[in-house]
């Protein structure tokens, strides 16, 4: 079916349309059932892999996208604002979308129903930190949030089962600015990245507390909410923001960091951790290390378990590690790369700012440019539906 | 000219106080630059359906030959415009239209051969054919058709298909003509997209000041060095000599494929002269475009050393390495666009690197 892929453009583009007349009224504050009543994809998606990305438009506005793995749009939704990350439920069946900070808006998108998206707002004195994740049975949300006023990270916990999204708690982080949360040790454990640097909404995306931002990653029990472990980095790496994460298949934890110390320093920006034993830095080769501008946007581990993937957009590096042994496996390097998703068995789909969409089939060869959008950028981050 | 003074006053109003002011390099590029290489590829494109009738009609080694030059320029004349990714190459999907790529996994191939064991006839109306996939209906489509894979012209050769092969490759050419002719028309429509550029902050949202607007048209030149360099030329190196694929280099089965990515690169240049920012850069960033139009230089020369087409000399060792050579000047180029330039001229770049989170 794959040589279908441009015809199912121009087929899933005509049904979309429809949609976005809802949509679109979105950002004029009132909603409206979708015209055509017609479902974003079709059941026959399935049959392929499918992946979902923000995205800026070629006209400047924001999406989101889900394309197959030719690269090939089926679907799109505009969104109010810039999104970030999307939450997946765990039949793929739908996904949550997050504004990216301090966006308040989140959507709800049944992509195979004939239901319009819900639409979720941050409660007062809240923001969104552009991440969140399902709950092993896909009836809660578990989305970051800021609590500005009393500086602490929150988890709002949303039951996304009935008809109406409804918050019906919060779990504390135990930090500041939680950024990826991803579930771990089946479902019973949920992981937080606190970025540790405080931001309020009244400074859109100033950093407020440089010199004592204390980040660290903590298991939380997921339904009683207790700490069970918080993992940080020595102190001498305490301005290393730890913001992104991917699970492997031996139930380690990898996390990429945002060093916001002095810029001529190149600090170690990949770690591995379990519940039990801290974090374990990895090692850059220096020729690639400095050119990074210690800056990792995404972390993703591969379908097998066995590859974690790790951008770096300022220094237009993806970065490959070995699960097993956190070896450093090789480096492709992609302009303005950010976005990441398992593909195949061992490969990885790659976005970038400048609409690409690579596959990378392993560490050793040249990804693969299977599309590029015009006028499209790919934002952070991209998800297997 | 009327246009041109009430606009620059819209300008100067309109323009943040301090921030710099990239009027007369948006006016400069769109009239020195946008609009002629649009009119070039419009007035390229009108020369394809009749040359296609001259080989149809009467298939000669002469007709082929005016066919096979007339397509080349069309396609160097669409290198000229294929970086403009933006506004009117974007509307209705036209680019994509134009010209399906990348195209990595064959999906043009695989939905022609289908076409051609249908005899679709919808496929040899032009009115129809824009509305069929758009991966069957541009240059890209008509090289598949028109040309083997040889690098000769086989448009009516004779065969089962021959006839039905002339009239699809005449809707596409026809569908080409109509697509270019609407591009060059749309840039010319001082109500169309140029006044997006021109007078920010009036037609889009996201277009608020004349630095915004600068940055459409900078950063596509941009990411036109990135695709010159990552999807045009080192997918065909393969993984070194014995391996290169130098059927990847766009519009190389027809033998276009240096001229091509020559053209575009020469269309980036060309562009980035005419924006003509020596005037707003400080003098401690004054060395910047000469050394950018030197590295422009440098791969241009690499090109004319190399022989086309590009299937065939690639098998010379001395080919594979001025391509690898390319690449490596391809890519300084865009570092000292995107970095020193770019810099140098406060744009903002790259949208992941910029401001991530």
């Amino acid at each position: 079916m794959r040589w279908m892929a441009t015809d199912r453009v121009a087929i899933s583009r005509r049904a979309l349309l429809a949609g976005l007349g809802g949509i679109a009224a979105l950002s004029a504050g009132h909603f409206s059932a979708f015209a055509g009543g017609a479902a974003l994809l079709e059941e026959s998606a399935l049959d392929y892999p499918l992946f979902a990305s923000a995205r800026r438009e070629a006209d400047g506005s924001y999406g989101i996208a889900i394309i197959d793995d030719a690269g090939q749009e089926l679907a799109r939704v505009a969104l109010p604002g810039r999104g970030h990350g999307i939450a997946v439920s765990p039949d793929g069946r739908r996904f949550m979308a997050f504004a990216r900070r301090p966006g308040t808006f989140a959507l709800l998108i049944d992509p195979f129903e004939r239901t319009e998206p819900q639409v979720l707002t941050s409660i007062e004195g809240r923001h969104f930190y552009g991440h969140g994740c399902f709950s092993p049975d896909g009836r809660l949300v578990y989305a970051v949030e800021n609590d500005y006023d009393a500086v602490r990270g929150v988890l709002g916990v949303y039951d996304v089962s009935g008809r109406q999204i409804r918050r019906i708690g919060e779990i504390e982080t135990g930090g500041i600015g939680p950024h990826d949360i991803l579930l771990a040790e089946g479902g019973k454990v949920l992981v937080v990245a606190n970025g540790g640097i405080e931001t309020h909404p009244s400074r859109p995306r100033e950093k407020l507390n440089l010199d004592t931002m204390q980040p660290s990653v903590v298991f939380l029990d997921r339904e009683r909410g207790d700490l069970l472990a918080q993992h940080s980095l020595s102190q001498n790496l305490h301005q290393l923001s730890l913001r992104h994460m991917a699970l492997d298949g031996q139930g380690k934890v990898w996390v990429g960091g945002q060093f916001e110390g002095d810029k001529s320093l190149s600090p170690p920006l990949v770690a591995h951790m379990t519940r039990d034993s801290g974090p374990t830095l990895t090692e850059v080769p220096s020729a690639l290390a400095s050119g990074l501008q210690s800056y990792i946007g995404s972390v993703v581990v591969n379908a097998s378990g066995d590859v974690i993937a790790t951008s770096a957009p300022r220094g237009g590096q993806v970065l490959f590690w070995a699960a097993e042994t956190g070896a450093f496996l090789g480096a492709d390097q992609v302009v303005d790369g950010c976005g990441l998703a398992p593909l195949d068995a061992s490969g990885f789909l790659i976005s970038d700012g400048t609409g690409g969409l690579r596959y990378a089939e392993d560490p050793q060869s040249l990804p693969e440019i299977l599309a590029r959008p015009p006028g499209i950028s790919w934002d952070n981050h991209m998800v297997t539906l | 000219m009327r246009f041109l003074i009430f606009a620059a006053c819209i300008w100067t109003i309109a323009g943040p106080a301090g921030a710099q002011d990239f009027s007369a390099n948006i006016t400069s590029s769109i009239e020195g630059y946008i609009r002629p290489a649009a009119d070039g590829f419009a007035s390229a494109a009108d020369d394809l359906p009749p040359a296609i009738d001259a080989v149809c009609a009467e298939t000669t080694a002469e007709t082929k030959a005016v066919f096979a030059k007339k397509y080349g320029d069309a396609v160097t004349a669409f290198a000229k415009i294929s970086f403009l990714r933006y506004g009117p190459l974007l509307e209705d999907d036209r680019l994509n239209r134009l010209a399906f790529m990348p195209d990595p996994r064959g999906i043009a191939q695989r939905q022609i051969r289908k076409i051609l064991a249908t005899k679709d006839e919808t496929a040899t109306d032009a009115a129809a054919l824009k509305d069929k996939s758009v991966a069957v209906q541009g240059l890209t489509a008509l090289q598949l058709i028109a040309f083997d894979k040889d690098g000769e012209v086989a448009l009516g050769d004779p065969g089962k298909t021959r006839d039905f092969i002339c009239g699809y490759a005449k809707a596409i050419a026809v569908n080409v003509a109509q697509v270019a002719d609407d591009v060059a028309a749309a840039w010319d429509d001082p109500d169309g997209y140029s006044s997006v550029l021109l007078s920010p902050g009036s037609k889009n949202d996201h277009v608020r000041t004349s630095k915004d607007a600068m940055e459409v048209i900078f950063n596509a030149l941009v990411t036109g060095l990135v695709i010159a360099k990552d999807q045009d030329v080192l997918p065909a190196l393969g993984k070194g000599p014995d391996s290169a694929k130098p059927n990847r280099v766009p519009f190389s089965r027809s033998g276009n494929g240096i001229a091509y990515v020559g053209a575009e690169l020469k269309g980036i240049e060309d562009a980035l002269r005419v924006a003509g920012f020596e005037p707003v850069l400080d003098e401690e960033y004054a060395w910047i475009p000469d050394s950018i139009y030197f590295e422009f230089g440098n791969a241009q020369n690499l090109l004319a050393g190399i022989a086309p087409p590009i299937r065939q000399s690639i098998e010379d060792g001395d080919t594979y390495n001025k391509l690898k050579v390319l690449t490596l000047t391809i890519n300084s180029l865009r570092d000292t666009m995107a970095g020193e330039l770019a810099g140098a001229l406060s744009l903002s770049g790259g949208f992941n690197a910029l401001d991530g989170d």
